[in-house]
């Protein structure tokens, strides 16, 4: 099954041979993992191939970085020439599998939600696909506007109180990542 | 175990550990992976906060300075995670399978004796029944899953048919997506 590969992966043969370990070898032992599918570099090839696609790109974007640790790029499968043996299905697996969708843009959301006759609660959505932490977020919400504030979802914040104009600014001033355009707010809310 | 595994669906709650209930743990996995014991003051150093993430399915996950380093599942014996195994490589036996494994234990298959015992695979022989292994690929440099061996070497080499080891916890699962949780 290997014969195609074998060829264009020559690494040099102690290093395929997990059970020698050299004794040179500080610990911990520093792994590079691709950032495009976060295994380790030599696992790239496994992955379906519009993954496997990023990860090249990526590989070719960074080769500096990658000779600089003294990765072996040649030993990694980085050439496009096996794509030729990955259309037959080989025999069982599960062929091509499909890569993961990509996510939806990422948006965080303001609602004001009436609470009684004059009262508001501010809701806040989306922040979870920024990777922030909530509990950090609403502790700092609560700090800033000096009022109640909880995380009361999965990716919801309530904020106790009409906050909407500050909290724009609140959120840009804090994270940086997230752009003005990234902030919709959706006015009055019915909840 | 890890397969389908998600960080908002399985994770029920995460609890600080008393030291006495660590001391117990360090003694266990020390008791458990000997060739760990020099390095574990680095992967556990006294003073870090140990944390215990507990899942569905009796998973206990070990979580040191906010990330996951052990995890068990009932009372059976403390797995390293694969980053930590990345880290520290000789904390656990090796095995080794052919290329043409290499697929399939990454879509969370169990190792099957004919993968074990083919010609690009090594062979443990001194592997006992039951043990935690670490499992390598050929041709690289770097462990792909953990498991348990479910037959002896040498039953594997002479049947040579079924499960020879149990695949635990392998590259791009559940647990390996898991991030720090808090």
């Amino acid at each position: 099954m290997s014969d195609g590969e074998a060829s264009c992966e020559v690494a040099d043969p102690q290093e395929s041979v997990p059970s020698k370990e050299t004794p040179a070898i500080s610990y911990p032992v520093k792994v590079l993992y691709c950032p495009e599918c976060s295994l380790p570099l030599e696992y790239c090839e496994f992955m379906p191939d519009a993954v496997q696609q990023r990860c090249r790109a990526w590989r070719e974007k960074n080769q500096d970085l990658l000779s600089q640790e003294g990765v072996d790029i040649a030993a990694l499968n980085l050439d496009d020439s096996d794509s030729a043996n990955k259309k037959r299905q080989k025999r069982g697996g599960r062929g091509n599998v499909k890569a993961k969708q990509k996510k939806e843009p990422d948006v965080v959301k303001l609602a004001r939600i009436p609470r009684g006759k004059r009262k508001f609660v501010t809701r806040v959505t989306g922040l979870a696909t920024f990777d922030i932490n909530l509990k950090k977020a609403s502790k700092l919400f609560a700090q800033k506007f000096s009022c109640g504030s909880s995380v009361s979802g999965d990716d919801e914040i309530i904020i106790q109180g009409d906050v909407t104009d500050d909290l724009i600014d609140l959120i840009l001033e804090t994270w940086n990542e997230i752009d003005e355009d990234h902030i919709e707010d959706l006015g009055e809310v019915k909840r | 175990m890890f397969k389908k595994f998600d960080e908002s669906e399985n994770i029920s709650s995460t609890n600080q550990l008393k030291s006495s209930v660590q001391r117990q743990i360090r003694n266990k996995i020390i008791e458990q992976m000997p060739e760990i014991e020099p390095f574990l003051a680095d992967i556990w150093p006294k003073k870090e906060n140990a944390k215990i993430i507990k899942c569905h399915d009796h998973i206990e996950i070990l979580s040191i300075s906010e990330e996951c380093q052990f995890f068990k599942q009932r009372d059976g014996p403390w797995f390293p995670t694969i980053k930590l195994l990345h880290k520290y490589p000789c904390i656990l036996p090796k095995q080794q399978v052919d290329r043409g494994a290499i697929k399939f234990v990454l879509s969370g298959a169990n190792i099957m004796c004919p993968g074990l015992t083919s010609k690009g695979a090594k062979l443990d022989e001194d592997c006992k029944l039951n043990q935690v292994i670490a499992l390598y690929a050929e041709d690289k440099t770097h462990a792909l899953a953990i498991g348990l061996m479910k037959m002896t070497p040498q039953d594997i080499i002479k049947v040579n048919k079924g499960i020879g080891i149990e695949t635990v916890h392998y590259l791009n699962d559940g647990l390996w997506h898991l991030r720090a949780v808090r």
